[in-house]
């Protein structure tokens, strides 16, 4: 369901052709096939959570300066600086807002 | 040396007329000369005056001609005034339309994002013809669209005095008992089919004795049973108007894809024959 409103919002950013994954496994399948400008991940995923993927990602010599959004329930400070100082860019809780991510998306890839 | 003679005065010294008339000559050569002095001063004198009257002039001109550009100097600053008080006016009208475009472009996101987060709830509801599945995304709901922490799902047993759990979450066992409908506030809103929703407080603070909301479940227009909600995420601190829209939603439609689930199920899963469609008299 985040997936489908994820979805939803981030097709509202211009010029945006968004892929979906399943889980943080299926995300770097992806990731090692083709070059993206943003990845935006839930933290709880089945197989492979949404920081360990961040951590993969950013060991990934393509995509290690591909700016990552996760998104999460937890909304203490900790957890936030967790997401962030695994390399995160920035850090959307739950329940999740279209303009919000919209936003936030618009902010990282600089599109006014 | 006697020899010398001596000129006689008589034939030497001139006459008495050629002296009174050298003596004339002299008087009039002497006022013409103090003349001519008097008329060289004059004119030295007219010239100086001429000299300062050409550089007044000069400067009554250049004043004159300063006067004349400053003259236009302010005409054009006059001229630059309106056009700036033009540009200015016909700039705030254009700030009010823009304000008035962003406040509607933003009404027009909200709305869109309002629209979005009913629509996946909906589609998501319907999207399961299992009692498991769809009990799973009325969770999800909860969770991810309303931020929802602690909640539980009730249905009226058949003598309608008790209101049973069939799915929570964030709620220890002990907590998890039918709750009678008779004077609870589950209760309450079960008998009434109003949701109560504390707008005041803050969701996330609240408990089981005091639900942040209470839906009614409708099922053709009969209440059947209530989603309680009993605390929201910590960052949830208030519900806006598109929650509102989900409890509404979820009241409606919830309940109704629950039963829907249900009885696919007890039909073993078979969908209904032709026939069962054929005297709907529409």
């Amino acid at each position: 369901m985040m997936r489908q409103l994820l979805v939803f919002a981030l097709a509202r950013v211009k010029n945006l052709r968004v892929t979906e994954a399943d889980d943080g496994v299926d995300g770097l399948r992806k990731l090692a096939s083709a070059r993206y400008d943003i990845i935006v991940t839930d933290i709880n995923m089945p197989i492979m959570d949404g920081l360990k993927l961040v951590k993969r990602v950013r060991s990934d010599p393509i995509h290690k300066d591909t700016p990552i959004v996760i998104i999460t329930t937890e909304g203490s400070q900790e957890d936030r600086q967790r997401a962030l100082q695994l390399g995160a860019n920035a850090y959307i809780t739950k329940p999740i807002q279209a303009p919000q991510v919209i936003a936030t998306v618009k902010e990282l890839l600089r599109i006014e | 040396m006697a020899d010398e003679k001596k000129p006689s005065a008589e034939s030497n010294s001139p006459s008495q007329d050629l002296r009174s008339e050298r003596d004339r000559f002299v008087k009039t050569f002497t006022r013409g000369s103090r003349l001519t002095d008097e008329f060289i001063q004059d004119y030295e004198r007219m010239l100086d005056r001429v000299a300062t009257l050409e550089a007044e002039n000069a400067n009554l001109r250049a004043q004159l001609a300063a006067d004349r550009a400053v003259r236009d100097l302010v005409q054009q600053i006059e001229r630059l005034e309106a056009e700036k008080s033009d540009l200015l006016s016909r700039t705030n009208r254009a700030e009010a339309i823009t304000n008035q475009f962003t406040t509607r472009v933003q009404e027009v996101e909200s709305e869109f994002s309002n629209l979005a987060n009913l629509y996946v709830a909906s589609n998501q509801l319907h999207s399961s013809l299992s009692p498991r599945g769809v009990t799973r995304r009325i969770k999800e709901v909860l969770a991810q669209l309303l931020g929802a922490e602690r909640y539980s799902m009730y249905l009226a047993n058949e003598d309608g005095t008790e209101l049973v759990p069939i799915a929570s979450e964030g709620i220890g066992g002990n907590d998890l008992a039918p709750v009678p409908i008779a004077e609870s506030r589950l209760g309450d809103v079960l008998r009434s089919g109003e949701a109560k929703v504390e707008e005041d407080g803050d969701p996330s603070r609240g408990d089981l004795n005091r639900p942040a909301a209470v839906i009614p479940l409708v099922v053709d227009e009969r209440v059947v049973g209530v989603i309680a909600i009993f605390s929201t995420l910590s960052q949830k601190t208030r519900f806006d108007a598109v929650d509102f829209e989900l409890f509404r939603l979820l009241g409606q439609q919830a309940a109704a894809a629950l039963v829907s689930a249900s009885l696919f199920a007890q039909a073993e899963r078979r969908l209904p024959g032709l026939e069962a469609f054929l005297d709907l008299s529409v």
